[in-house]
C-alpha cells in the first residue's frame, strides 16, 4: 500500500512539474496565439472587401434569429467601414462540398455586387475540389451582380451570372456558389 | 437521428479512419497476417475506442474546461486512455477469461494506437456532444475493423502467392493497402 | 566520435522509417507536400531529442514500475509545448499538419527510444540518439514527400519541377498515393541493400 502511494505520489510529481512548466509556456504564446488567430480573421475579411478599412461584427437579436431560422449556413457577418462610412459586409458562410463542410467567405459591396470570395477551410479533394481555393476560380466571382443568384455552368461561361465549375469537381463548385448564393439572399432581403 | 446516421456512415466509409485519415496504421499493418487475430484486434479497438471517447469528454468537459486548461488535454487524454485500457484490461481478466484470451495480448498495444488519441481530439474540435462523441467512436473503430479484417483476408491468401524477392513482407502490403484505399476512395461523395 | 556514430545509426542503419518501420501514421499521412514532409520531421525530431534528454535524466529517480506513464506525461509536455509555439510562430504549418501535431504523442518511435535507449545511457548519447533518429525520420518524411509531390503536383517544396504541360497524377497526393510510394519505395531499397551484401 505504502509503495503505491509513492509510485502515485512521484507520478503526480512528475505530472504537476509538466502542468507548471505547461502553465508558464501557455502564459508565454496565448496572447501571440490570440493575436495570430484575429489577424488571420482579419486577413480572410480584407481578401473579399479589400475597400474596407475596419470590420464591425453585426449585432442585432432580430437578425440574428432570422439567420439561425432561415439562414442556418450563415455563420458569422461583419460590416466593412471606410472612413466611417458602411461599404459592404462579409458572411462567413458554411456550405456542404464533396468531402464535407466549406467555409467560404463572402463579401459583398453596397453597389450591388461580390466584391469577392475565399475558402477559409475545406476537406475537398487535392488536385480536384480543392482547386477552389486557386485564385483564377475564385475571381470569377468577382464583380458578378447579385440582381440574381449565381449559376454553375460545365461549359464557358456565356451569361452574366455565371461560374464556370472546377473541371472534376462539380459538387464542389456547385457547394461554394450555394455558399455565396444564400449571403447574396441574406443581403437583397434584409441588409438591402 | 440522421445526424448520428450521418456521423456513423462517414467515420465507418467515407473518411475510414486507416484507409483515409490514416489512424492506426502501426496495428494494421502488424496484427494483420490472420484474420482471427485482425477480429481480436478490431474488437478490442471498438470497446476502449467507445469508452474512451466518452472518457475523454468528459474529462474534457467537466475538469479541463472548468480550471481553465485546455492546454493539458494531449497529457490528460493520454493518461485516461492509458489508465482505461489498464482498467479494461484487468475488468476483463477478472470476470471473463475466455474473452481476455481473445483480446488480452491486444490491450497493451493500444495505448499507443493513434486512432483512440485520435478519435478522441476530434470529437472536441468537430464540438459533438456525448451521443455523437461515443458514434463517432464506436463508428471509427467499426471503419478500423472492416478494414483490417479486409486485409488480413487478402494478406493470407498473399502469403500464398509468388512475390518478387524484394516486395515480400512489408512492401507488398503496403502496395496491398494502397489499392484497397483506392476502393475506399469510392465512398468519398457519399454524404 | 561516439557522439557521431549513435547519430549516423539513428539516420542510416536504423532509420526510423525504412529500416525499423515505425512511426507509420504521421509518414502516410502528412507527407502531402515536401515542406509538411520536412516540418512533420523536424516537429518530432524536436520532441523525440527533448524527451530523451530529460528520459536520461530522471531515469533513476522514476522507478521502474511507473516508467512507461512517467516517459508519457514527458513526452506529451514537449509536444504540447511545440504545439504551442507552432501556433504561436508558425500557423501555416500548424494548420497543414493538424491532428498529426498532438498525435507525435503516440509516435512509436518516441516511446521505443525512451524505452530502448534513453533510460539505459547517459545525457549526451541520448540526445545524440534522439538527433539521429529525428534526423533520419525528417529524411525519410522529406523524400517521400517529394515523390509525392513531385508525381502528384508537378512540384517540389511549391517549385515548379515538371512544368505546365506535366498532367499531375492527382491520385500520388490522394492516401492511395502514400501507400503505394512507401511500398516501393521500401521495396526498391531493399532490392539495392541486396545487391550490396
Amino acid at each position: 500500500m505504502r509503495e503505491i502511494i509513492k509510485l502515485a505520489g512521484i507520478l503526480f510529481a512528475i505530472t504537476a512539474i509538466a502542468g507548471v512548466l505547461l502553465g508558464l509556456t501557455n502564459m508565454a504564446t496565448a496572447d501571440k496565439i490570440e493575436q495570430q488567430l484575429i489577424q488571420e480573421n482579419i486577413n480572410a475579411r480584407k481578401a473579399v472587401l479589400p475597400q474596407a478599412t475596419e470590420f464591425k461584427k453585426v449585432e442585432d437579436e432580430e437578425l440574428d434569429s432570422i439567420v439561425q431560422k432561415d439562414f442556418q449556413m450563415i455563420e458569422e457577418i461583419y460590416e466593412g467601414i471606410n472612413e466611417g462610412e458602411l461599404i459592404g459586409y462579409t458572411f462567413k458562410t458554411t456550405p456542404s462540398g464533396y468531402g464535407g463542410q466549406i467555409v467560404v467567405n463572402v463579401g459583398i459591396s453596397l453597389d450591388g455586387t461580390v466584391s469577392g470570395i475565399n475558402i477559409v477551410s475545406h476537406t475537398e479533394t487535392p488536385g480536384l475540389g480543392a482547386k477552389a481555393t486557386e485564385e483564377s476560380y475564385q475571381d470569377q466571382y468577382k464583380e458578378k451582380s447579385i440582381d440574381s443568384p449565381l449559376e454553375v455552368v460545365k461549359s464557358t461561361p456565356s451569361g452574366e451570372n455565371e461560374i464556370q465549375a472546377i473541371a472534376g469537381a462539380t459538387v464542389t463548385s456547385n457547394g461554394v456558389t450555394d455558399g455565396v448564393n444564400i449571403a447574396i439572399d441574406l443581403f437583397n432581403q434584409y441588409l438591402k | 437521428m440522421t445526424g448520428i446516421l450521418i456521423i456513423l456512415m462517414s467515420s465507418i466509409l467515407v473518411n475510414n479512419f486507416v484507409m483515409v485519415k490514416f489512424l492506426g496504421i502501426c496495428p494494421f499493418l502488424g496484427v494483420s497476417k490472420q484474420v482471427e487475430t485482425a477480429i481480436g484486434m478490431g474488437l478490442a479497438v471498438t470497446f476502449v475506442m467507445a469508452v474512451a471517447s466518452a472518457a475523454t469528454y468528459i474529462v474534457q468537459e467537466l475538469i479541463l474546461i472548468p480550471l481553465g486548461i485546455e492546454y493539458m488535454q494531449t497529457i490528460a487524454f493520454i493518461l485516461v486512455i492509458a489508465a482505461l485500457v489498464q482498467f479494461v484490461e484487468m475488468v476483463i481478466q477478472k470476470t471473463s477469461p475466455t474473452l481476455y484470451q481473445a483480446l488480452g495480448v491486444y490491450l497493451p498495444l493500444i495505448t499507443t494506437n493513434c486512432a483512440v488519441l485520435g478519435v478522441a481530439i476530434l470529437n472536441i474540435e468537430s464540438g459533438y456532444n456525448l451521443l455523437e462523441t461515443i458514434f463517432n467512436g464506436v463508428g471509427g473503430a467499426l471503419g478500423f475493423t472492416l478494414a483490417i479484417v479486409l486485409f488480413a483476408g487478402i494478406r493470407e491468401r498473399l502469403e500464398l502467392s509468388s512475390v518478387p524477392k524484394a516486395l515480400k513482407g512489408f512492401p507488398i502490403a503496403l502496395i496491398t493497402a494502397g489499392l484497397m484505399s483506392i476502393a475506399f476512395l469510392g465512398f468519398q461523395g457519399l454524404l | 566520435m561516439k557522439f557521431g556514430k549513435i547519430m549516423m545509426n539513428g539516420i542510416f542503419k536504423e532509420n526510423p522509417t525504412f529500416r525499423l518501420l515505425i512511426g507509420m501514421c504521421p509518414t502516410l499521412a502528412v507527407t502531402t507536400a515536401a515542406i509538411n514532409g520536412l516540418g512533420m520531421g523536424l516537429s518530432t525530431a524536436a520532441v523525440l531529442i527533448g524527451s530523451n534528454a530529460v528520459i536520461a535524466l530522471l531515469k533513476d529517480v522514476i522507478p521502474s514500475k511507473i516508467r512507461i506513464p512517467a516517459f508519457v506525461v514527458v513526452i506529451a509536455s514537449f509536444v504540447t509545448i511545440l504545439g504551442m509555439l507552432l501556433k504561436a510562430y508558425v500557423p501555416a504549418l500548424d494548420k497543414s499538419l493538424g491532428l498529426f501535431i498532438p498525435l507525435i504523442v503516440v509516435n512509436c518511435i518516441i516511446l521505443a527510444r525512451a524505452e530502448s535507449f534513453a533510460s539505459k545511457n547517459g545525457v549526451i548519447s541520448s540526445i545524440a540518439d534522439g538527433l539521429g533518429m529525428g534526423l533520419g525520420f525528417t529524411l525519410a518524411l522529406t523524400i517521400l514527400a517529394s515523390i509525392r509531390e513531385l508525381l502528384g503536383a508537378g512540384s517540389i517544396f511549391a517549385i515548379s519541377i515538371m512544368g505546365s504541360a506535366y498532367e499531375p497524377a492527382i491520385i500520388m497526393i490522394l492516401p492511395p498515393g502514400a501507400f503505394l510510394t512507401l511500398g516501393l519505395l521500401l521495396g526498391l531499397i531493399n532490392k539495392l541493400t541486396e545487391k550490396t551484401q
